[in-house]
């Protein structure tokens, strides 16, 4: 008994040591947020969620998502906001993709990336996209009774498998940002007229937190290879035998730092590309071979150059080139980590693609 | 603590429990108002000088043998009126009666357990000693198949009530001459048999020597069930989990003793007990050993995979949707939040409601005959269960997690340990009401100080789980080795001879 007694006490000195249990509330009551918006308005945030489509009863009648919107002066005050503007409890436990409006990402992001690596139910793993040209509440609005996030869900899916732009979540963005000082996001636009699906806009690059601009087309192409990430596209060639399309199916890119007295002088970048013709007439002759081979490798290099022409001039190492050279020199790495930023503008670039064809 | 309370309680067992001389009369007022207690005095060739009285219980005692073999030499045996008054005891007592055994009495006591047993007792006139001769009834259930143990690939016999029958297919499965059966005696009324069998150069002589001392200090009316024998043999009642196993197959009972246990029988229970009990027996079956290794392994781990489903998901359920939904996958959560939205009870109330009624369903099923129990499970199950979702009373959800929490306990192989666990869901489920996976976690390492504190017969309940430093371990208890390669017996039951084979 005495036993049993202690035991007891012990528990409930557990209990009062603790800062209390966790509260309970029914999952009945609750509308699961599973994407939110973030924009900037004039001195305040507003944030916009949506649940997605939802389902009621056995027969899961289905009911159109629930979109809700708030502003206020922080990201916690605007959300706490929206609580009162559902019958149900809003639960932002569920919350995994986060789109973020062009205005705020040129404020600055910091701030919301925080709030959702502290907040107990946000959390990082959650995918991270920037608006182009508009709000996040447009474009979660956009959804109607659907809602969004089925079509971001399947954007992030097909950036998995390398169809779509490669995908990022809050944590990597947030991570990249403290690491190396810049980032880069998938982006998406709002259609137009009748059709108001996202669509794929590249990449923006955050630096120091701020939106600097964006990475379309072959810049955006060029980023992916960058990150040794084969782009999703189809390229056409006119050679002397017809017309061939190829899709890259890998890419890899090694980053060397070049010295000149222990001092960094030349960025050098060894990009390997295997691309597999798609479409073609008959099996390639050897000189043509030769010509498809060199005129991707023409195309890519200047991507690649353009590309990081681009990174140079925002003075953004986003793709962490600088990092991955780093493992080779250690020793030069801690000397220029701090201004990296300024090195990697300066340095002069030596880029060097080989292409392999596989038919 | 409680065995020394009843060593001093004030109703010691009493040793003999008839002190007065042996004879007729004293018998007769022993068995007075026994309508079974029958005699029968016979003159010895029909010499009327020569009367020996023969007595019996009816009912315990075969009747063509006691005429063919005891009454019918006694009244025509020409010998026993030829022979001098004096040597006529012993020629009774060693050869004129045909029968296996003859033993001579010479206290009340001993004459009347005999005649409990199924003996027949002669009393001769002017001896103060008595012959008694073992001839007890052989009505008794054939051997069947084991209800709770089917075997789909192996042994179909099944233990009885007879407790000599039983140690008779011991004996049959394990020719040995090493494997000893000791006889005890337990119950003041009831006067069961209790058998004590062990492989002499096997068992751990200290686990026999605390067996029989446990057995001897049982000092109760009767051993009617198998409680009776378990909670007194066990190292304490405060808890729910058994701390020995059983068997209804003579196989299994073998095996356990060629793993160095004991075993223990008691008449009148057509089962067996082996000591000491660890929590790796208890997860073991009788087929374990008759399917392919890689069979038996998988079907091993499925079954402590269901022991933390049945203990756990009840529990975890509650934790999860009550208090921590985001750890329910999204798409889980929104089937669950569209089936929860009509039903007016809380989770927690839901689900321990749900475990409340599948205990009721199951009790009325056991309880009534077979085919209406299995009508009621149905109607209980099914029907009502069904309905109970319809009528939006529960959420299909909660069904769902405690029918399947219920059926994994079923493939626990052993009922005594199944209910155990069904105890501690219900307590865990209470724990997760109250703190979420806090409450579970406080729970769950309740349960694993609760194990961990547990003896049976001086070996660690855990083991081989927790075996000690320094000590042998036999083979893996989660999965099972092919059988060559188990080549030793577990050190944790302290086996005198640990190698098992070439």
């Amino acid at each position: 008994m005495r036993g049993i007694l202690a035991v007891i006490l012990a528990g409930s000195l557990l209990l009062t040591g603790c800062s209390g249990l966790p509260t309970s509330r029914e999952m009945g009551d609750m509308a699961l947020l599973r994407t939110m918006g973030v924009d900037s308005a004039s001195g305040a945030v507003e944030v916009t969620g949506s649940t997605g489509p939802r389902a009621r009863g056995l027969q899961a009648e289905g009911e159109p998502a629930l979109v809700l919107s708030a502003q206020g002066e922080s990201l916690s005050a605007a959300c706490l906001a929206m609580q009162g503007l559902s019958d149900n409890y809003v639960f932002f436990g569920y919350v995994d993709q986060l789109l973020l409006g062009e205005g705020l990402a040129k404020s600055g992001v910091m701030p919301v990336l925080d709030y959702f690596a502290r907040d107990t139910e946000l959390g990082l793993g959650a995918q991270l996209w920037l608006v182009k040209d508009s709000t996040a509440g447009n474009a979660v609005e956009s959804g109607g009774e659907e809602g969004i996030e089925g079509r971001l869900a399947t954007l992030q899916t097909d950036g998995k498998l390398g169809v779509a732009a490669i995908s990022r979540t809050v944590g990597e963005v947030y991570t990249d940002l403290m690491e190396l000082g810049s980032a880069f996001v998938p982006a998406v636009v709002c259609g137009e007229g009748d059709d108001t699906s996202l669509m794929e806009a590249g990449y923006g690059v955050l630096k120091d937190g701020s939106l600097l601009g964006y990475l379309e087309g072959e810049d955006a192409r060029g980023l992916e290879i960058l990150k040794s990430r084969a782009p999703a596209e189809v390229l056409t060639l006119e050679l002397r035998e017809g017309q061939v399309s190829a899709g890259v199916i890998s890419a890899s890119t090694v980053p060397t730092i070049l010295l000149r007295e222990e001092e960094p002088v030349g960025l050098e970048l060894k990009c390997l590309v295997e691309v597999e013709l798609t479409e073609y007439s008959r099996p390639l002759s050897k000189e043509t071979r030769e010509e498809c081979t060199a005129f991707l490798e023409e195309k890519l290099l200047r991507r690649l150059e353009s590309t990081l022409d681009r990174l140079q001039g925002w003075k953004a190492d986003c793709v962490g080139l600088g990092i991955q050279a780093a493992l080779f020199r250690p020793e030069m790495w801690n000397r220029a980590e701090d201004t990296w930023a300024d090195w990697f503008s300066r340095l002069e670039p030596e880029i060097h693609v080989k292409v392999t064809v596989h038919e | 603590m409680s065995r020394k309370k009843c060593e001093q309680g004030p109703h010691p067992r009493r040793e003999p429990r008839f002190s007065q001389p042996l004879s007729l009369e004293n018998l007769r007022e022993v068995f007075s108002d026994c309508v079974d207690f029958m005699e029968r005095t016979v003159y010895l060739n029909g010499d009327k000088e020569r009367v020996v009285t023969v007595c019996y219980l009816l009912g315990m005692t075969r009747n063509e043998r006691l005429s063919d073999y005891i009454l019918r030499p006694l009244s025509q045996d020409p010998a026993l009126s030829r022979v001098p008054e004096g040597e006529l005891f012993s020629l009774l007592q060693y050869g004129a009666l045909y029968n296996l055994a003859a033993l001579r009495r010479d206290a009340l006591d001993d004459v009347v357990n005999d005649l409990i047993l199924g003996s027949c007792a002669l009393f001769f006139q002017g001896r103060t000693d008595a012959l008694t001769f073992p001839i007890p009834t052989e009505e008794k259930r054939g051997v069947g198949e084991p209800e709770n143990e089917p075997a789909l690939k192996g042994s179909r016999e099944s233990f009885v009530e007879s407790i000599r029958t039983n140690t008779a297919m011991i004996r049959r499965h394990l020719k040995a001459p090493q494997l000893k059966i000791r006889e005890h005696i337990v119950g003041r009324q009831s006067r069961t048999q209790v058998d004590v069998l062990y492989l002499e150069d096997m068992a751990d002589p200290a686990t026999v020597a605390l067996v029989e001392k446990r057995l001897s200090e049982i000092d109760i009316d009767g051993l009617e069930a198998a409680g009776n024998l378990e909670e007194y043999l066990t190292d304490t009642a405060k808890s729910p989990f058994p701390l020995i196993a059983y068997s209804q197959r003579p196989d299994r009972l073998c095996q356990g003793l060629l793993e160095g246990r004991v075993a223990l029988f008691a008449d009148g229970i057509p089962l067996g007990w082996m000591v000491p009990g660890t929590i790796d027996q208890f997860f073991k079956t009788g087929q374990d050993r008759a399917y392919h290794w890689m069979v038996a392994s998988a079907l091993s781990l499925v079954r402590y995979f269901c022991a933390l489903i049945t203990l756990l998901l009840p529990g975890l359920y509650i934790a999860l949707v009550t208090f921590h939904p985001e750890a329910i996958p999204p798409k889980l959560a929104l089937s669950i939040v569209a089936a929860k939205q009509e039903v007016p009870f809380s989770t927690i109330f839901e689900v321990l409601t749900m475990l409340l009624a599948f205990e009721v369903i199951q009790e009325a099923g056991l309880r009534l005959p077979g085919p209406i129990g299995a009508t009621v499970s149905i109607l209980g199950g099914l029907v009502v269960g069904n309905a109970a979702v319809e009528a939006h009373i529960v959420s299909p959800a909660v069904l769902i997690a405690v029918a399947i929490a219920g059926i994994a306990g079923y493939t626990q192989p052993s009922q005594d340990f199944g209910n155990a666990l069904r105890l501690w869901r219900f307590l865990l489920a209470i724990l997760a009401s109250v703190g979420g996976l806090f409450g579970l976690s406080l729970g769950c390492a309740g349960l694993i100080y609760h194990l961990a504190g547990l003896e049976s017969f001086g070996v660690p309940y855990l083991a081989p789980f927790t075996t000690g430093a320094g000590r042998s371990r036999g083979h893996p208890s989660l999965f099972r080795l092919p059988l060559p390669a188990m080549k030793w017996r577990d050190g944790a039951v302290n086996t005198k001879n640990r190698r098992n084979q070439r």
